[in-house]
């Protein structure tokens, strides 16, 4: 009643009062859409793209896809890597939140670097299985990111972390557009365009390159994010591999190493995406291709025509 | 007095402790010569379609299954989840009694028995506890037949149903798993609702089935679903505005809209629909329902498969 009176009265506590009424009605207006003809709450961008890609661990996702990521990125779509573990289990002498926290810090170098934005939904590395819990973090994490176009890797592939990210990413294709599902991370109007890193593996079939994307003119930059993953391209990896006493000490002999060990150029029909490239880039580029990155299309996300989803990706 | 009575106290005794020794003896069949104690019924068929969601059974399997309980076999439709998220403005315990109340409308066009196992939409995981419930679910019609979807299916729940019905398979007959729920003597013959994916290989066609003749009844228990044909699924679309209002319009665009998938079967099935009604009947169906064989239960010829299915 009091305060009532003191608006009728235009007192000055009354009025600012009514001002932060005013702001504090507005806020929620803003931010929760009102049902309207069909229409639900949405947060979904239409321009610039939003794509999120989702790796098992640090160095995934930019391992393959981080050249398209920076020619995205370069022609002006937002792009994040995720990884859904945190990586606490990749080394050979460190574990847990120390080495979490050293390839936090390297995968938000290599990020830099490609210009794209990183997180971690920071899961155990080793430990993934596809609960509701993991499905429910890679729900909100794909919503957060309003994606356009999401990629992880195939449910087939050699990692167990792999496999459920690729299950936990496949179970959240459609659920992202069920308001009811995670009801306080706002749903995504459209289901986005769900994608496959590609993978070597056969069975229960190969691997489809719906896609490919010649990142020759940003392979310079991918090597240099990769490379700054120091705990697993100069450590850990070689390690497990049994060669471990090949890196060399220095810091530029040992990126010479990397770069000549993992990026060995494949021109033209050597490439093992030679086809798809033709197809795409024409005959005369495609002899001169080097480097590619390839992808498959999801049946669970948007279904884009083929020249629909050509255009989306950089080229 | 107490000593009056208790003559006729022991009587009462004796008689309801021999009524309870025959009760269990009879419950209780004795294992003998590899005999395990079984409940499976020969006549009439019986046959249960297990779907994720209230909807899912109805849409995939509901002329057959109008079909069947017209030649008297026993159909009952299960939907796993209980579909308490399958709304835009509703949801929870009240969405889900909702949804049952519709079913059983539907159920009741179709002349088929349902019920749910009440499992949350949206959340379902291929746990020990869900097979258990589908396990006894099965055992308990005493099925000669489930169908169910195939594990690559669009939705999560879709999936793990799809899973969750194969890992059934050849379980629902070993007598130490769900011991409280009589075993089934026979593996049922197991097959999957039509989908439209290809990986990791397509749909096959093993059985298609003539449903022109029940499609009045399949649209109406269709048309039961209202919280799903009127409001959600057009709403998650993008096209709840062209919902018409009045009943008999709204009746009319939902069999438009939903008509090109189900006509879809049809034309997948051509073949299969010739080699099966011959080539007159085959090539004049317009609606037909489609199902493959699952691998992992009973593996019946094609002929047999064919006469278990209406015709």
């Amino acid at each position: 009643m009091r305060k009532m009176i003191a608006i009728k009265n235009f007192s000055l506590p009354g009025m600012f009062l009514a001002a932060l009424l005013g702001l504090a009605l507005f806020q929620p207006a803003g931010a929760q859409t009102v049902y309207k003809g069909g229409k639900a709450p949405v947060r979904e961008s239409k321009e610039p793209l939003r794509v999120i890609m989702i790796g098992a661990h640090p160095d995934d996702a930019e391992g393959k896809s981080g050249g398209t990521a920076a020619l995205w990125a370069a022609a002006g779509a937002r792009v994040q890597l995720v990884s859904v573990t945190n990586g606490d289990a990749g080394h050979q002498s460190q574990g847990g939140g120390a080495l979490a926290r050293r390839r936090a810090a390297e995968g938000r170098r290599a990020a830099k670097i490609l210009g794209v934005s990183w997180r971690t939904l920071d899961f155990h590395d080793g430990e993934l299985v596809p609960s509701l819990e993991a499905r429910w973090a890679v729900i909100r994490a794909i919503r957060n990111w309003k994606a356009d176009i999401v990629i992880s890797h195939r449910p087939n592939d050699y990692h167990p972390d792999h496999r459920y990210t690729g299950q936990l990413v496949q179970d959240a294709a459609y659920m992202v557009a069920v308001p009811n599902i995670c009801p306080d991370t706002p749903r995504l109007e459209r289901n986005p365009i769900f994608m496959y890193f590609s993978d070597r593996f056969q069975k229960p079939y190969p691997f489809i390159a719906d896609v490919v994307v010649d990142v020759g003119a940003v392979i310079e930059k991918k090597i240099a994010a990769l490379a700054e993953m120091d705990s697993q391209m100069f450590e850990w990896l070689p390690w497990i591999g049994g060669s471990l006493n090949q890196v060399p000490q220095g810091k530029e002999e040992r990126f010479e190493w990397y770069r000549k060990r993992r990026f060995r150029a494949r021109k033209g029909r050597e490439n093992r995406y030679y086809e798809q490239a033709a197809e795409r880039y024409g005959k005369a580029r495609a002899e001169n291709v080097q480097f590619v990155e390839a992808f498959e299309v999801c049946e669970y996300g948007s279904r884009p025509s083929r020249k629909e989803l050509w255009d989306l990706f950089p080229k | 007095m107490q000593k009056r009575f208790f003559p006729l106290l022991t009587v009462l005794q004796t008689v309801l402790l021999l009524v309870a020794f025959t009760q269990i003896a009879s419950a209780q069949t004795v294992y003998k010569e590899g005999k395990a104690p079984a409940r499976e019924s020969k006549n009439p068929l019986r046959v249960i379609m297990v779907g994720a969601h209230p909807d899912d059974a109805e849409v995939k399997g509901g002329g057959t299954a109008a079909l069947w309980a017209e030649q008297g076999a026993k159909v009952m439709l299960v939907s796993v989840t209980n579909g308490d998220a399958g709304h835009q403005s509703q949801g929870g315990g009240a969405l889900a009694r909702r949804r049952a109340a519709e079913s059983r409308r539907s159920a009741e066009f179709l002349g088929v028995s349902w019920r749910t196992l009440d499992f949350h939409d949206g959340e379902l995981v291929p746990s020990l506890r869900a097979r258990e419930a589908v396990m006894r679910a099965i055992r308990e019609w005493q099925a000669d037949i489930v169908i169910s979807h195939r594990p690559n299916d669009y939705h999560p729940d879709h999936r793990y149903t799809g899973q969750l019905v194969q890992d059934v398979a050849y379980m629902c007959a070993v007598p130490n798993l769900c011991p409280d729920t009589p075993r089934l003597e026979k593996n049922p013959i197991f097959m999957y609702f039509a989908d439209r994916f290809k990986k990791p290989y397509p749909f096959i066609v093993d059985v298609a089935v003539d449903v022109d003749r029940v499609m009045d009844k399949k649209w109406a228990s269709i048309d039961a679903m209202e919280s799903q044909m009127y409001e959600w699924l057009p709403w998650i679309a993008g096209y709840l505005d062209e919902v018409p209002r009045d009943k008999a319009a709204r009746f009319k665009w939902l069999k438009e809209w939903r008509s090109p998938r189900m006509l879809g079967w049809t034309e997948k099935s051509r073949d299969v629909l010739i080699q099966r009604y011959g080539k007159e009947r085959g090539e004049k169906v317009k609606f037909a329902e489609i199902f493959e064989l699952c691998e992992y239960g009973s593996r019946p010829g094609r002929e047999e498969l064919w006469n278990l299915f209406p015709k």
